[in-house]
């Protein structure tokens, strides 16, 4: 295709959007509805996840070393620890340190204060995991370092988290999945309305022996448009929204939303892209079963 | 040119609009297709533009077979075609040059063909003047000269009108009449599909009659077709 037929095309594409304006207000304006419906679900499910993530991260195992481990033997058991692929992180707290913050404790600080010099309190590991769906294995590799005496932890907690967290992930895709097939036929057949306002054109375009490519290619450009006016328009509304209203929601100390600063880029990108691609299918369906119907 | 060869046409509906049409057409020539409504004009002239398939016989135009034309050459057929509708079906939103210069623009012409050509075309047709004009500050037949000027553009080497003067005053007819006569005497095949006897009558060109989807009369002589619609 020659440049020149090119900036012609991608100018018919942009005179068809302003010239069939209210078309395109209407094209817009049902895609910011859907992009806006499915970028809610996101978050919603993103800021479910985060509260999963939340307790998720207090599920900590505690691994406590044999009594009368020496430095390097401590060091030794840590470094063992953080070599297990599934350990995200390795906090450990000494017996001395221990002692120091429970003895600041009201209830049991008086009785810790007599026991100085016979400190009962272990050197302890506590140890998060990266993926609670491996729990059982990862527990099983700590159990076998030598030099731990006891490995503490709530396998039971651990499954439930990773059976509802994958539940929510498998909901969150089957909803936003059906959201984007509703907007693809929603938007589908809005284009169809603006194809049919240009049918003038498309059959003179036909009459005069333009290829269906030549045809379908200011379409093309005008979904495109479309697509990322919409998405930019969604964006804005989404953040201004949220920043507003997620202040106001009040869920408990676990349960904090996800800051927008997290997923700003990956809303700006979904909306935009999804926006797109939804306009440039969109605009293809359309024409082509115009063209289908009304061309050969 | 163009062939029909035993052409058969029945629509879904059960309507059979042409019912075993043999018809030959050379190069060049300048011919009027007449016949009274429902007669089976439009059928014909649909069957030559490929907007309607035969439902069997064999229809050749421009070397092209068209009962066996894959849909990726329907373009480069229609490319060797202008067609100028009763109607004129202009863009009212693009002035007279744009509408002209978009049949070139549709076929991937450059920007200066389209410069060099399209004034070259408006002269021809008599409305150079009018190049930055929009369709609607025209008269009907200035319209129509519209609508010739992007038939002509492409350089096809058939023109097919479709009752080019039916929306235009009488006197405007005739002035299309002869431009159409000035093009086809350049070498150009010309269709008219017309209904009006004394424009068939004032020019004396060959005439095909249709009547209930048949062939009736085929003759130089248009006062003897006249008689017969």
């Amino acid at each position: 295709m020659r440049f020149n037929t090119l900036r012609f095309l991608i100018r018919e594409g942009f005179r068809g959007m302003v010239k069939n304006g209210f078309m395109s207000a209407v094209s817009v304006l049902v895609l910011v509805c859907c992009l806006m419906i499915t970028g809610c679900a996101y978050l919603l499910i993103e800021n479910i996840d985060h509260g999963f993530e939340s307790i998720y991260q207090e599920n900590v195992v505690a691994a406590y070393a044999e009594e009368g481990t020496d430095k390097e033997g401590l060091a030794a058991i840590e470094k063992a620890i953080k070599s297990i692929d599934n350990v995200a992180e390795v906090e450990f707290h000494s017996k001395e340190e221990q002692l120091k913050d429970y003895s600041s404790d009201k209830d049991i600080g008086a009785l810790l204060t007599d026991l100085e010099d016979d400190n009962p309190l272990p050197d302890t590991y506590m140890i998060h995991f990266k993926d609670l769906a491996l729990f059982d294995q990862t527990v099983k590799k700590i159990e076998a370092i030598d030099g731990l005496e006891q490995v503490d932890y709530d396998s039971a907690l651990a499954k439930m988290l990773t059976s509802a967290r994958s539940m929510v992930f498998t909901v969150g895709i089957w909803i936003v999945a059906l959201l984007l097939v509703v907007s693809l036929f929603i938007i589908v057949n809005t284009i169809k309305l603006t194809v049919y306002s240009r049918r003038l054109e498309i059959y003179i375009m036909r009459s005069v022996g333009a290829t269906r490519r030549f045809i379908r290619f200011p379409f093309v450009v005008e979904g495109i448009a479309l697509g990322i006016i919409a998405g930019g328009v969604t964006y804005g509304i989404v953040y201004g929204v949220y920043e507003l209203v997620m202040p106001l929601v009040d869920l408990g100390k676990k349960f904090t939303p996800v800051p927008f600063v997290t997923v700003w880029w990956q809303l700006l990108v979904g909306f935009m892209g999804v926006g797109v691609l939804i306009g440039i299918i969109g605009s293809w369906i359309s024409l082509s079963r115009y063209l289908k119907e009304n061309m050969e | 040119m163009i062939e029909f060869r035993n052409v058969h046409k029945i629509y879904d509906t059960g309507v059979e609009a042409l019912k075993g049409v043999d018809i030959k057409i050379d190069d060049g020539e300048f011919v009027f297709i007449v016949g009274a409504s429902g007669a089976g004009k439009s059928t014909f002239m649909k069957l030559i533009t490929h907007e309607e398939v035969a439902t069997s016989g064999e229809v050749i135009v421009s070397n092209f077979k068209l009962s066996k034309l894959r849909r990726r050459q329907i373009p480069y057929l229609r490319r060797s075609m202008g067609i100028v509708f009763q109607d004129f079906r202009l863009i009212n939103t693009m002035t007279v040059f744009d509408n002209v210069a978009f049949a070139m623009r549709v076929v991937g012409a450059s920007r200066r063909e389209i410069r060099r050509r399209v004034p070259y075309i408006l002269g021809l047709v008599g409305l150079q003047s009018k190049a930055k004009n929009f369709p609607m500050e025209l008269s009907g037949g200035e319209q129509q000269r519209v609508g010739l000027a992007r038939a002509l553009v492409n350089n096809p080497s058939l023109i097919i009108a479709d009752e080019p003067t039916g929306n235009i005053d009488p006197e405007l007819s005739y002035e299309i009449m002869e431009l159409l006569t000035e093009i086809n005497r350049r070498g150009t095949t010309i269709l008219v599909v017309t209904h009006e006897h004394d424009l068939v009558q004032s020019f004396n060109r060959r005439v095909i009659q249709i009547k209930d989807g048949l062939v009736v009369s085929d003759t130089k002589e248009p006062e003897v077709a006249m008689y017969e619609i």
